[in-house]
């Protein structure tokens, strides 16, 4: 039981990811590479907000979130914006990725920085297992973001708004919706969210450079697994991700964790290239 | 307008344009070859010992730049994979090289084949998804790389490294320094030669087609996913030959050397150079080798700058440094002379296949787009079908071509019912254009026809690479058979300008053109009048006249009802996915139901 808690602690961290790019995906059809640094930006700030200034939790919280928002904004402007088809976005995305985990290198270093927890630090019992309570949290917050944005999705006018975007931009800019404002918002809020994430999510990953492709490439199989475009997809995704991580590392051998999610990535890709909750569409001329 | 501006252009690029500008070309097309000749003789005019470890290290960097160029910028498949593809080659060579095999062909070609088969293997269940999915699957192989190397550790020494590599030989000599040199600067080369005669071949264009639109693809009859997994393998060729020839270099190797850095740094040369362009790859490899790889104390900044020359090059800079010359060249280097007219170009016979759809029915979640709908072509007879926006036109062509399944009944092509892959429909004769005419960038008006012909007639591409005598006998054909077919449609004057800046209406013809080349069992053309000017629709009623009279089977979907009246010899009805009723123009004209569906008209 120790060992699950701890695997969806970490799976919940992809699951976060995983729920980042659906919110770009659903609302622009595009896909943020970037989007695991952006999460890891969130840790680098909590980091430098708990430890270098000592600010209020709170304020920490407001200043991760205002912050990589504000990044992820700019993200849309200079990458998004001025390109229109899927690849450049690829090319252009990664770019950020990099452009991120560089300059986190050159202001922070490349060694891993502890940030600390805002919560209580000590081991509690849960269900017959060991756990920490930042774990217990994670968890937690991934499941309410998740179910929350699902939700949000599915009965809100925006979400609505959303929806038509990424199904017919054109049509949706005839109906009144302003696309350009919509998709810079949706990138700001992906941000809002990761950056939010930070002081939960760096206690227990450390704020280190080289975080980023690992969450990226984790987040993704996730997403993959879960299905596109489906939050609750993404959660469940994540979780089965963390779990045969955390899993195999403890029953195999170490270097057979990444190995072993791989192989699972194409499992699904193979047997159910829709994810599991996804919905495939058939083809148009 | 459109008439007056193409008939200008008919007269700046005359017939009798002055013959120099196409014998200026062939020197610049061996310029390439004037540069490796040069590269390769290096140590033997003086190049000093420290400049050669460079060029080996550009030309190792080059390869794997090439293979993602081909894959990324040709194929428009995304693979970040190269740094596993070049660790596997390394690695295999190391480890052969460690036990006794050190001869550098047969490492060389056990490279090449491992990269082929790491290719495919991560490139089955990576395409199968959208473009992001195989970057994503092949990402996540640079992550893998290190703990396979781990995994593997008796043979690769894991993360010590592996040592003990015996050097080169090649034909039981051993390779010294200068000849490595000669080794790797040739095998950079003769890639790059195989490249250039693959991407310039009819496979290059099939790749931008298929990087232009899946459905074009298939509708010319390239098989889709085969061809997107053998850009992707093909791709994986240089990246292992390159792994090879970096572990006989240094007769080291480091797992460290792998890594995601490397990945980044491999597609910002890649843009840098520009995707789309075989030597490109060179040029960004220089680049990268000499700049932020060489310096130390560069080391630091070099994801940044590496991330900055992403966000550019995908924004500004879209078809790299390579993008730029070209653009150059077209804008203020000679323009090549358009192909001569040869006055007797003719139809020929072309001889038709009937179709007939048989209780076609198709459902699109609650809206029933067709109901049971029943329709024959016959050969010799133009059969057009017209009905209100909405009413399952291009649904039922979608349906005959193999895009959409259909829920019930079956299409026949002649005795043969018609098979459901729309590639494979296209192989069995059936040609059609697409209402929004679907051309891909970079390339010319007679590329853009000969493209018709990719499955008509075969050559592999192996024959391109080598230019065997059956690739250039096809090639030819391919060209003769264009030109022949733009002179009919009166476009010749255009072939050699780029496809997709002629006008809309232009380019509507080509697409017929591109249709007609394959000289199909069946012609299906999606509105392919509409946007056209009057003496363009004039144009292509004539044609159209032209090749039902040479017996070819013709299904028109049309809005121009004035056009439909004229030309069509049967035609169909369809209204809310059912036909409402069918028969000669002159009945149609006056059908009841169809003035109420079609024409909104009461019937008095």
């Amino acid at each position: 039981m120790t060992l699950l808690w701890s695997a969806l602690s970490v799976g919940a961290i992809y699951a976060l990811v995983a729920v980042g790019y659906n919110i770009v995906f659903i609302s622009s059809g595009a896909f943020n590479f970037a989007q695991a640094q952006l999460v890891m930006l969130g840790a680098f700030v909590a980091y430098w907000g708990l430890t270098t200034l000592r600010a209020p939790v709170v304020v920490v919280f407001l200043l991760a979130g205002a912050l990589v928002a504000a990044a992820a904004a700019l993200e849309e402007r200079v990458a998004i914006r001025p390109t229109r088809d899927i690849e450049a976005q690829l090319v252009t995305t990664v770019g950020v990725a990099t452009l991120i985990e560089g300059a986190t290198q050159l202001i922070w270093g490349a060694q891993p920085l502890q940030v600390p927890f805002f919560g209580p630090t000590g081991v509690a019992r849960v269900l017959g297992g060991r756990v920490f309570p930042v774990d217990l949290v994670l968890i937690a917050v991934a499941i309410v973001v998740a179910l929350g944005l699902a939700a949000l999705s599915r009965t809100t006018l925006l979400g609505l708004a959303l929806l038509a975007i990424s199904e017919d931009r054109e049509a949706a800019e005839v109906r009144g919706i302003n696309v350009r404002l919509l998709a810079l918002a949706t990138f700001a809020f992906s941000g809002l969210v990761a950056g939010l994430l930070g002081p939960v999510i760096g206690p227990k990953t450390f704020a280190v450079a080289t975080l980023g492709s690992a969450l990226a490439l984790k987040g993704f199989v996730a997403l993959a697994m879960g299905g596109f475009g489906s939050m609750t997809g993404g959660l469940l995704g994540g979780l089965a991700v963390g779990v045969i991580e955390s899993f195999t590392a403890r029953y195999i051998g170490e270097a057979y964790s990444n190995t072993m999610v791989f192989a699972a990535l194409l499992l699904v890709l193979l047997v159910r290239p829709a994810g599991l909750f996804g919905r495939s569409r058939e083809r148009v001329v | 307008m459109r008439v007056a501006t193409v008939r200008s252009r008919e007269q700046r690029s005359p017939a009798h344009a002055p013959p120099p500008a196409r014998r200026r070309v062939p020197p610049l097309r061996l310029l390439p070859l004037a540069a490796a000749a040069v590269v390769v003789a290096g140590p033997a005019i003086g190049f000093p010992v420290n400049d050669q470890r460079q060029i080996v290290l550009v030309t190792i960097l080059a390869l794997t730049v090439s293979g993602l160029n081909l894959s990324f910028g040709f194929a428009g498949e995304l693979a970040l994979g190269q740094v596993a593809v070049y660790a596997t080659g390394a690695y295999l060579s190391g480890y052969l090289g460690a036990h006794g095999h050190t001869d550098l062909a047969l490492q060389l070609a056990v490279s090449a084949l491992a990269a082929v088969v790491v290719g495919i293997v991560t490139g089955i269940p990576g395409l199968r998804l959208g473009s992001w999915s195989l970057a994503m699957t092949s990402f996540f192989l640079v992550l893998l790389v290190p703990d396979v190397l781990n995994m593997l550790q008796g043979s690769t020494g894991g993360s010590l490294g592996l040592t003990g590599i015996a050097p080169a030989t090649f034909a039981g000599s051993a390779l010294t320094t200068r000849a490595f040199y000669v080794a790797v600067t040739v095998t950079g080369a003769l890639w790059l030669l195989a490249l250039r005669n693959l991407v310039t071949s009819r496979h290059g264009t099939a790749f931008r087609v298929l990087r232009q639109s899946p459905v074009l693809a298939a509708s010319t009859g390239i098989p889709v996913y085969r061809m997107k997994l053998t850009a992707y393998a093909l791709g994986s060729i240089p990246a292992g030959l390159a792994g090879c020839l970096f572990a006989n270099l240094d007769h080291y190797l480091s797992p460290t050397t792998f890594g995601f850095d490397l990945a980044i740094s491999i597609l910002a040369a890649s843009i840098l150079g520009g995707p789309l362009s075989v030597y490109g790859a060179v040029v960004g490899a220089t680049i990268m080798q000499l700049g932020p790889l060489e310096s130390t104390s560069f080391q630091q900044y070099s994801l940044v700058v590496f991330g900055g020359f992403l966000l550019v090059g995908g924004v500004v800079l879209s078809g790299g440094l390579a993008g730029l010359l070209h653009a150059g060249w077209r804008r203020w280097g000679p323009s090549q002379a358009p192909p001569e007219r040869r006055g007797d170009a003719a139809l020929g016979a072309f001889p038709g296949t009937a179709l007939a759809a048989h209780g076609v029915s198709k459902r699109f979640g609650g809206m029933q787009a067709l109901r049971d709908v029943n329709l024959v072509a016959l050969p010799g007879r133009v059969t057009a079908l017209i009905g209100p926006n909405g009413s399952g036109k291009t649904t039922l062509l979608n349906v005959i071509s193999g895009f959409y399944r259909r829920d019930e009944g079956t299409v026949t092509l002649g005795d043969d019912v018609l098979p459901t892959a729309a590639h494979r429909v296209a192989r069995a004769g059936v040609a059609r254009t697409f209402q929004t005419p679907s051309i891909p960038k970079g390339i010319s008006a007679l590329e853009a026809v000969r493209a018709g012909r990719y499955a008509v007639e075969r050559s592999s591409m192996a024959a391109a690479v080598l230019r065997l005598p059956r690739f250039r006998r096809v090639s030819r054909a391919d060209t003769a058979e264009a030109e022949r077919v733009l002179e009919l449609m009166g476009l010749l004057h255009l072939a050699h300008e780029e496809a997709v800046a002629l006008p809309l209406g232009t380019r509507r013809l080509l697409e017929v053109a591109r249709a007609l080349i394959s000289r199909p069992r069946v012609l299906l053309l999606d509105e392919a009048a509409s946007g056209l000017d009057e003496d363009e629709v004039e144009r292509l009623a004539a044609l159209l006249r032209a090749v039902r009279d040479a017996g070819a089977t013709v299904v028109l979907v049309e809005h121009n009802f004035r056009l439909v009246l004229s030309l069509a010899d049967e035609v169909y009805v369809l209204a809310q996915g059912e036909i409402i009723a069918h028969g000669a123009p002159g009945e149609i004209e006056h059908d009841p139901s169809v003035l109420r569906e079609y024409l909104g008209v009461a019937p008095a």
